[in-house]
C-alpha cells in the first residue's frame, strides 16, 4: 500500500484483475498450508482456488462466511506473519502470494457488485447480548445472527467498530471501509446500540435477567498504561489512545495545532506507537522521536511498519528508558528524562531485558509526548462484571476454546481476555464463543437464572 | 440470497444432478476414480472407452506431453492415450458397482468395437452391466489399432452402420462422440442419427502436433524416437469445440441433445458451452491440470450466476446464444466505432503504439515526453489489437461513433514515393 501524506484515505487495494493475476501465481497446493496459518480459520487455499477458476462469488462467500471482518483483516492483518508465512511460494522468485490483498479485493468486489453471500438459518426466538463492537464482538454477533439468534451489540462509544475505528489511523483503515463491513453485519439483522455503555454494579449479569439467553463480553482495553501512575496533569502529554481516538473523532485540527512544527516523542515499540509516530509526522511535527527501551529487533511492531516509520523520517531512539517528564513554564511539558539502557538476559516475554546504565541520565527537549506503552481494562470493569473471575491485572479469565467465564451464560473474548492481541485473534474468540453459545442455548437446559 | 440453485438437467432421458461430467479418458479409468469424482460433486461420467479382450491394448510410453507456449503452463495437452487397457470384465464390474452405489449419477459407458460384432457385444454387455447410456467412440484420433477411432468417424456410412449395430443390440440411449478432424461435423452426426443415435457428444481431441523437440527433431510426446499426429486437448481447443457444438445445435435436421467437450475448466467455459447448445458438459484436461476439485467452483459459479440472472433451470440457458450467431454477411456495416483510451490509468508502456504501427491502422502517435499514446480517431480501424496488448484491464475499450463518422483512407504511397517509382 502506498503511503500518502494525507491522514485520511487509505491506499488503494488490488483491482479484481490484479487479484486474479496474483491468484494465477498461486501453486494451488494440495492440503494448502496457507489455510493453516490463520487463527481465525481463513481458508485462502479455497478462496484463491475459486478465484483462479473464475468463481468470484464463491471466493467472496468463502471469505465472508468464515469472517464477517474479511475486508478489515485483508487490510490490517500482519499476513506476512500468518497465512503468507506458510505459503509454498515464499521461496520462489515472486515470493509469497499476497493473500491479504487478494482477500481485500474480493471483499471490495462483493460490495461494488452488490453480491452479499451471507446466509441466515431459520430465525430463533432467543436473544443474545454482545458488549463491545470491536472485532471480537462483531464476529460473535455475526455468527450468532447467522445461526438465527436476535443479537444486540452494546457499544459505549458514539460509533461502532472499537479498535477498527478508534485505534487505527484512517490512513491505514478508512472509516468508510468499516461502514461497508458494518452494513454486511446489518444485513444479518444485528442491532448495534451505540453510546450505550453497560455500566454500574453487575450490569453484565443484569442483561441475563433482561431476557438475554447469553452475554458475550468484548469491551477491549481502553485505559492506557502510563509511564508514571498516576500520570501528572501536564499540557503536551497524551496517551496514544487519546491521540488516535481524537484523530478518528474528527478533532485532527485541534490535535494538529498541538503537534505542528513541534518536537514530538512517542514512547513504545508496538504497532500503536508506530501509528502514533506516523500520524504525528503527518500532522506536521518537526521531529518525531520514537523512544524504545530495548533494541530494534525486540520491538513488537511488524517489520514493514517499522521500515515504513524509518523511511518517512521518524527518529528511532533505541536503548533509552524514559523515567520522568520535565515541566517548563506554566507546567507545560519541556523535556523527557531518559536513561541509557543495555540489553541483559532474556525476560518472561522471551526478549532480552533492558538494564539501565547508571549515571547516563539525560534530557531530550520535546514539546509533546505520546505514551504508547500498552492498555489495560477500564478501572470500573471490576464493578460491572462482578461475578466474573478476573486476573490480578484485571483481565477476564475465559476458556480459550469456548470463551466461557466463571459465570454461567457469560462469555468473553478479545483483548479483555488476551491482553493486546491481533484483530484476527479477536475474531477467533468471537466465533468460538458464538459456537459455544449456540450449543449451550440449543441444549434448552437454560431454565435456571 | 445465494441459496444453491437446482442445477439438474435432462439428457437423453436421464436427469443429472448437474451438467458436469468426466469425459471418457484417463480421468474416468476405474470405479475408484469415478466414485471420487461423484464424491466431489460431478453429475456423471463417460466411462473410459471399453473394448473387447480380443486385442490387447498397450499404451505408448510416455503417453502425454504438455503444450507450454512461451512457458505458459496448463494451456493444452498432447496425448497418445488409447482406450481402456483393463480387461472387459473388470470394466463391467466397475460399471455395476457405480450404478449400484450412485444411482443418481449418469454412468455413460464409452465403447469402441474393432469389428461390427464387437460393437454389438460391447453394447449388450455394458447395457446388461447397468450403464445408463452408451457413448459410441468413433472419434479417437490416434488409435494404434488399424481402422478404428476417428478413422471410422470420418467415414459416414460406418458411423451409421456401427450405431445401427449398437441400436439393435441394446435399448439404452446412444450418444455418438464426434471427431473435430473433419470439415462439416453435422454430416457424421446426421449419419449417427440415421443409425439410431439419441444424442451427440462433441468434440473429441483435435489432431495436432503441439511441439517438436529442437534437439531430437521428434514430435512430442517422444515415444522412443518417434512422434505422431495425435490428440490435442485443453483450453487451447475451446474455440474449436464451441464452434462445432454451435454448428451441431443449429442444425435443425439433427435436433439431438449435445454433450459439450473441449477445454472446459471453469463455470464460465461451461456456461459458454451451454449457451451454444450443449446440455451436459464433459471435462478431462481441466482435471489433468488441476484435479477433480475444479467442479466445486463450476457448481458454485454457475449456481450464483443463475441466481443473479434469475435463471431457474440449466435448460433455460441451453442454446441461448444461438439466435445471436450469424453469418458475417449479416453484420450491420453502417455502424462503426473506434478504440477509446482512459489515459488517466495509462502506465506508459507504449505497447499499444507498437502494435498499432505494426499491425493496426497507424492511428497512434507517441508523446515521448509524457510517454502516452495520442489517438487519431479518424485513423482507428477498431481492430482492437491495442487493447490485447494493454496491461491495464479495461483501459482501452470499444466505442461506437455517430453515423457521421468517416474513417480516413488507409495510408497510400505519397506523391514522393510514387515519383521515385517512376524514376
Amino acid at each position: 500500500m502506498k503511503k500518502t501524506n494525507a491522514l485520511t484515505g487509505m491506499g488503494k487495494g488490488f483491482e479484481l484483475g490484479e487479484a486474479l493475476a496474483e491468484a494465477n501465481r498461486c501453486l494451488l497446493c494440495h492440503d494448502a498450508p496457507c489455510s493453516k496459518g490463520c487463527p481465525g480459520g481463513t481458508d485462502p487455499g479455497t478462496f484463491i482456488k475459486k478465484l483462479r477458476f473464475l468463481n468470484v462469488t464463491g471466493a467472496i462467500r468463502t471469505i465472508k462466511q468464515n469472517n464477517i471482518l474479511g475486508g478489515a483483516c485483508g487490510v490490517l492483518c500482519p499476513t506476512s506473519q500468518l497465512c503468507e508465512k506458510e505459503c509454498s511460494a515464499v521461496g520462489l522468485p515472486g515470493g509469497a502470494i499476497r493473500i491479504g490483498k487478494i482477500q481485500r479485493a474480493l471483499v471490495e468486489h462483493g460490495w461494488e457488485t452488490g453480491f452479499n453471500p451471507l446466509e441466515k438459518s431459520a430465525p430463533r426466538k432467543e436473544k443474545i447480548a454482545v458488549v463491545g463492537s470491536g472485532p471480537a464482538g462483531l464476529s460473535c454477533a455475526a455468527e450468532l445472527a447467522k445461526a438465527g439468534f436476535k443479537v444486540t451489540v452494546y457499544e459505549a462509544k458514539k460509533k461502532a467498530g472499537g479498535v477498527l475505528r478508534y485505534g487505527v489511523p484512517a490512513y491505514r483503515f478508512d472509516p468508510s471501509f468499516l461502514e461497508r463491513e458494518l452494513k454486511d453485519l446489518e444485513s444479518l439483522g444485528v442491532k448495534i446500540q451505540c453510546a450505550t455503555p453497560i455500566r454500574g454494579k453487575g450490569a453484565a449479569e443484569k442483561l441475563l435477567t433482561k431476557g438475554f439467553a447469553a452475554v458475550f463480553l468484548a469491551p477491549g482495553l481502553w485505559e492506557a498504561i502510563r509511564l508514571k501512575e498516576p500520570a501528572p496533569p501536564m499540557p503536551g502529554l497524551f496517551t496514544a489512545t487519546e491521540f488516535l481516538s481524537a484523530l478518528r473523532e474528527g478533532k485532527s485540527e485541534q490535535i494538529g495545532k498541538s503537534v505542528k512544527g513541534k518536537r514530538v516523542a512517542v514512547i513504545g515499540g508496538g504497532s500503536v506507537a508506530m501509528d502514533s509516530a506516523e500520524s504525528a509526522l503527518k500532522l506536521g511535527a518537526r521531529d518525531v522521536y520514537l523512544i524504545y527501551r530495548r533494541s530494534y529487533t525486540q520491538m513488537p511492531a511488524e517489520e514493514d511498519e517499522k521500515q515504513d516509520a524509518l523511511r518517512i523520517g521518524i527518529h528511532f531512539l533505541l536503548l533509552n528508558q524514559p523515567v520522568d517528564y520535565v515541566a517548563g513554564p506554566r507546567g507545560r511539558l519541556r523535556a523527557v528524562k531518559l536513561v541509557r539502557t543495555e540489553l541483559g538476559d532474556i525476560d518472561a516475554s522471551g526478549r532480552r531485558r533492558p538494564v539501565e546504565v547508571p549515571g547516563t541520565e539525560w534530557e531530550l527537549p520535546v514539546d509533546v509526548v505520546i505514551e504508547a506503552i500498552g492498555a489495560k481494562p477500564a478501572a470500573d470493569t471490576e464493578m460491572w462484571v462482578a461475578s466474573v473471575k478476573r486476573t490480578t491485572g484485571g483481565l477476564i479469565v475465559a476458556d480459550p476454546k469456548t470463551g466461557a467465564t466463571s459465570a454461567k451464560r457469560i462469555y468473553a473474548g478479545g483483548d479483555i481476555v488476551r491482553g493486546p492481541a491481533l484483530i484476527i485473534e479477536a475474531v477467533k474468540d468471537g466465533k468460538a464463543a458464538a459456537d459455544a453459545i449456540r450449543r449451550q442455548v440449543g441444549k434448552k437446559e437454560v431454565s435456571h437464572g | 440470497m445465494a441459496k444453491p440453485m437446482d442445477l439438474s438437467v435432462d439428457f437423453c432421458g436421464f436427469r443429472l444432478i448437474n451438467p458436469f461430467m468426466l469425459s471418457s479418458s484417463p480421468v474416468s479409468n476405474s470405479a475408484e476414480m469415478c466414485e471420487r469424482a461423484f464424491e466431489a460433486g460431478w453429475g456423471g461420467v463417460a466411462y473410459k472407452t471399453i473394448v473387447s479382450d480380443r486385442l490387447p491394448i498397450i499404451h505408448p510410453s510416455p503417453r502425454m506431453a504438455a503444450y507450454q507456449p512461451s512457458g505458459k503452463r496448463q494451456v493444452g495437452v498432447q496425448n497418445v492415450e488409447q482406450t481402456s487397457d483393463r480387461g472387459l470384465k473388470a470394466n463391467l464390474l466397475d460399471i455395476m458397482y457405480l450404478k449400484k452405489h450412485w444411482p443418481d449419477r449418469l454412468v455413460m459407458a464409452s465403447i469402441m468395437g474393432f469389428s461390427n460384432q464387437e460393437w454389438a457385444d460391447l453394447s449388450k454387455a455394458c447395457a446388461d452391466a447397468g450403464a445408463d447410456m452408451l457413448e459410441i467412440n468413433v472419434s479417437c484420433p490416434h488409435m494404434t489399432v488399424e481402422g478404428s477411432g476417428a478413422k471410422v468417424g470420418q467415414v459416414q456410412d460406418l458411423v451409421q452402420k456401427f450405431t445401427e449395430t449398437c441400436r439393435k443390440s441394446c435399448s439404452i440411449p446412444l450418444v455418438a462422440k464426434m471427431t473435430p478432424n473433419i470439415t462439416d461435423i453435422t454430416v457424421p452426426a446426421l449419419y449417427a442419427k440415421k443409425g439410431g443415435a439419441d444424442g451427440i457428444a462433441a468434440i473429441n481431441s483435435v489432431a495436432g502436433l503441439s511441439g517438436i523437440g529442437t534437439d531430437t527433431w521428434v514430435p512430442q510426446p517422444n515415444v522412443f524416437g518417434k512422434g505422431a499426429v495425435s490428440g490435442f486437448t485443453g483450453p487451447a481447443i475451446k474455440p474449436i469445440g464451441l464452434k462445432f457444438v454451435a454448428e451441431l445445435a443449429k442444425c435443425k435436421e439433427l435436433g439431438l441433445p449435445i454433450s459439450g467437450i473441449g477445454g472446459i475448466e471453469t463455470w464460465v467455459d461451461a456456461l459458454e458451452y451451454l449457451l451454444v447448445g450443449a446440455s451436459t458438459l464433459q471435462v478431462t484436461t481441466g482435471i489433468i491440470h488441476y484435479g477433480q476439485g475444479i467442479v466445486e467452483s463450476m457448481i458454485e459459479g454457475l449456481s450464483d450466476y443463475m441466481a443473479q440472472r434469475k435463471v431457474k433451470r440449466v435448460r433455460d440457458l441451453v442454446g441461448k446464444a444461438l439466435p445471436n450467431l450469424h453469418e458475417t454477411g449479416e453484420f450491420d456495416l453502417t455502424r462503426q466505432g473506434v478504440a477509446q483510451y482512459d489515459l488517466d490509468r495509462c502506465i506508459g508502456c507504449g505497447q499499444c503504439y507498437t502494435v498499432c504501427k505494426d499491425a493496426g491502422g497507424w492511428a497512434l502517435e507517441w508523446d515521448a515526453q509524457k510517454r502516452r499514446p495520442i489517438l487519431d480517431e479518424k485513423k482507428c480501424l477498431s481492430c482492437m489489437v491495442c487493447s490485447f496488448a494493454c496491461p491495464v484491464d479495461g483501459l482501452i475499450t470499444f466505442k461506437e461513433m455517430p453515423k457521421t463518422y468517416r474513417r480516413a483512407d488507409t495510408v497510400t504511397l505519397g506523391e514522393e514515393m510514387a515519383g521515385q517509382l517512376k524514376g
